[in-house]
């Protein structure tokens, strides 16, 4: 006889609870009062007054565990509508993943190496850093990694590409409204903090398993963050004075924002591109749980058979490739703005 | 802590302190899949109320809990240890480092591949593999394999070496985890689409989802333990066996509580018992413990039987 049953019988409403008392699964708890009987509960204690709490004293009250089956169903109920919008519009990220990752596999080695060493030299124009990055290509092939390794950059480049592609516009639209802020800021946070299976689950019901788009959305998503950020952020740093500047010779808003903001904001954006090339990376092990081809593929293998070798080696693959997209990025970064200091 | 002052004390040849008598600190495994779920949260209520245990729950998984032991010698008692995807067990044991205790499911699991029940009333050639390869599009024309990294995945991929699933227009779809197995299988019972691929039982999964067994043909011992090593020179199509789900202790919990070991050793479920309880609770949305509480409640001579004199007794209050 706890408090809250002596509560609903005081206020007369035993005969409402009482009404239609299904059957609920025993819990442990109450098990456990099984084996101590006799020494009934003190009523001094009194437990929190939750859901399940209140199911105990009062069978009319709905459990948590009613709650979490609504919002399954809830959800199951809008799958067949959702897919119906989703599934058309999110395609084109399934054909450009493939095809990504067919161009990266079809291309012999000796065509795609020096195709991807001349691309650094023309983004960084640095010896130092394309020597680099050819002998990191040379080392990945000698271990005999060079496929995944590839297959990872491919997904990596496909993913960062549409991250820029959305993310630099949003952080426009954000950087000219402080509503638009307000509104995109919870929404950015929760980005960064939803744990990635709690989405990934839940698309796999929308879209076959075998779609790349499931990894590619769960990229993206997480990486998408940083630029929209620091393309919001970097706009709103612009000196004051320069756009006074601007205003006084009449500048449009559009040519204010391609001749004066977007300039001025551009080591900040190019920051944020790089962050979301090191995010994207971030998740290429947790892509790998949903199918994604590459080096997550064998860190997975190598913490389910506790093959060490094999984990550390494709986790240092990784790590290769973050600094090499790292320097790159960087490099690329200082060329375009000189006085940008980046260490 | 406590565990250590006590094997400090007895190194140093003291007598136990008083506090040790009975049963001390216990730490079990508890796996990540529902039926696991269930035999550590009988175990752990049968130890904490009838021999007064403290137990504490290790999440693991098999070969993480296997070189846990290997490495530290803990967690203490290892529970439905699926040993023929774990080589590193029989070292083990041969070692002297773990003792097997019991088959915690008596039956022994089922492994194999399946097609949804709905396929195979309407086309009955779906249950047998013949009938699928002739006919690739009853299961949608897609294998949904292991993830890298499972033992059944080496043996998939070696019996398929055999079949030429992908010339016969079935392409082989390799998953990232096992979520993502269970999810699609789930999504296709959603829709009432065919699927094929390789599961087990007893799980949640196959509890809730009727689910045929593919006919491959008969289990051959020695063609099955060529698939399952990596580099098979002569792979051949072979059913699954039996697969062993062991209960095990390490030697010393044997020594410091052999009461324990004992009443781990008794804690066995049927298949049958095992998918009741499971299926039980996918209808209630019920948790593993409350699936275990279902479990006592309802077999209650069962249970009693595994117990010692003085346990029962600490237990009669639920036993009668």
């Amino acid at each position: 006889m706890t408090s809250y049953e002596k509560l609903f019988d005081r206020l007369g409403l035993r005969d409402w609870c009482d009404a239609d008392a299904a059957d609920s699964p025993m819990s442990m708890a109450q098990l456990l009062a099984q084996t101590n009987e006799g020494n009934a509960e003190s009523s001094g204690t009194l437990p929190f007054p939750s859901l399940d709490t209140l199911h105990e004293a009062c069978n009319a009250f709905p459990q948590t565990r009613d709650m979490t089956i609504s919002v399954e169903q809830g959800f199951l109920s809008i799958k067949d509508s959702l897919k119906f919008v989703l599934d058309p519009l999110t395609q084109p990220l399934s054909w450009i993943l493939e095809g990504a990752l067919f161009t990266f596999m079809a291309t012999p080695w000796w065509i795609l190496i020096p195709l991807l060493v001349l691309a650094t030299w023309l983004a960084t124009r640095t010896v130092s850093i394309t020597v680099f990055v050819a002998s990191v290509f040379l080392f990945f092939g000698v271990i005999d990694h060079l496929d995944v390794a590839l297959q990872t950059l491919s997904i990596i480049f496909v993913c960062t590409g549409f991250s820029v592609l959305f993310g630099v516009p949003i952080g426009i639209m954000m950087s000219r409204s402080d509503r638009m802020q307000q509104i995109m800021l919870p929404i950015l946070d929760m980005l960064q903090t939803l744990p990635s299976f709690v989405y990934l689950i839940p698309l796999i019901f929308l879209f076959s398993v075998t779609e790349p788009k499931l990894y590619g959305i769960a990229i993206i998503l997480y990486a998408i963050v940083p630029v929209i950020r620091l393309t919001d952020l970097g706009i709103r740093l612009v000196e004051k004075d320069v756009i006074e500047a601007a205003d006084a010779f009449g500048m449009t808003d559009r040519q204010k924002l391609y001749g004066v903001q977007l300039p001025l904001a551009l080591p900040n954006i190019m920051a944020g591109v790089n962050q979301t090339i090191m995010m994207s990376l971030a998740m290429v092990v947790i892509a790998s749980l949903v199918s994604a081809p590459g080096l997550g593929v064998l860190v997975l293998r190598g913490i389910r058979n506790l093959e060490l070798g094999v984990g550390l080696v494709a986790g240092f693959g990784i790590v290769l490739l973050a600094v090499v997209l790292d320097r790159c990025s960087k490099a690329a970064l200082q060329r375009i703005d000189p006085t940008h200091k980046t260490d | 802590m406590k565990r250590l002052l006590l094997t400090s004390a007895f190194a140093m040849g003291l007598a136990a302190p008083a506090w040790a008598e009975g049963c001390g600190d216990v730490t079990i495994t508890q796996m990540d899949w529902a039926s696991a779920n269930v035999v550590t949260s009988v175990a752990k209520f049968l130890m904490e109320q009838g021999y007064g245990c403290s137990v504490t729950t290790v999440p693991s998984s098999t070969p993480t809990a296997l070189t846990s032991v290997a490495e530290t010698g803990i967690p203490d008692i290892l529970t439905e240890l699926w040993v023929n995807t774990a080589p590193a067990y029989a070292e083990l044991v041969a070692d002297g480092k773990l003792i097997e205790l019991a088959d915690v499911l008596s039956d022994g699991g089922i492994e194999g591949w399946w097609v949804p029940q709905y396929v195979v009333d309407a086309h009955p050639e779906a249950a047998t593999l013949d009938g699928i390869l002739a006919n690739p599009g009853l299961v949608g024309r897609r294998f949904d394999n292991c993830p890298d990294g499972w033992g059944c995945r080496t043996v998939n991929d070696n019996m398929n070496r055999v079949i030429d699933m992908e010339s016969k227009g079935i392409e082989v779809f390799n998953h990232g985890s096992g979520e993502t197995l269970a999810t699609a299988i789930a999504s296709a019972y959603a829709d009432q689409k065919p699927w094929f691929g390789f599961y087990w039982a007893p799980t949640a999964i196959l509890g809730k989802y009727p689910m045929v067994q593919v006919d491959v043909g008969a289990h051959d011992a020695e063609l099955h333990n060529c698939n399952s090593s990596k580099d098979c020179a002569e792979p051949g199509v072979s059913a699954y066996p039996r697969a062993a789900v062991k209960t095990a202790a390490t030697t010393d919990f044997q020594q410091r509580e052999p009461a324990i070991a004992e009443l781990m050793s008794n804690i066995s479920f049927t298949n049958d018992q095992m998918n009741g309880v499971l299926a039980w609770m996918e209808d209630n949305n019920a948790s593993a413990e409350e699936g275990a509480v279902y479990f006592l409640t309802n077999n209650k001579d069962q249970w009693s039987g595994w117990l010692n004199d003085d346990a029962r007794a600490k237990l009669t209050a639920i036993l009668n």
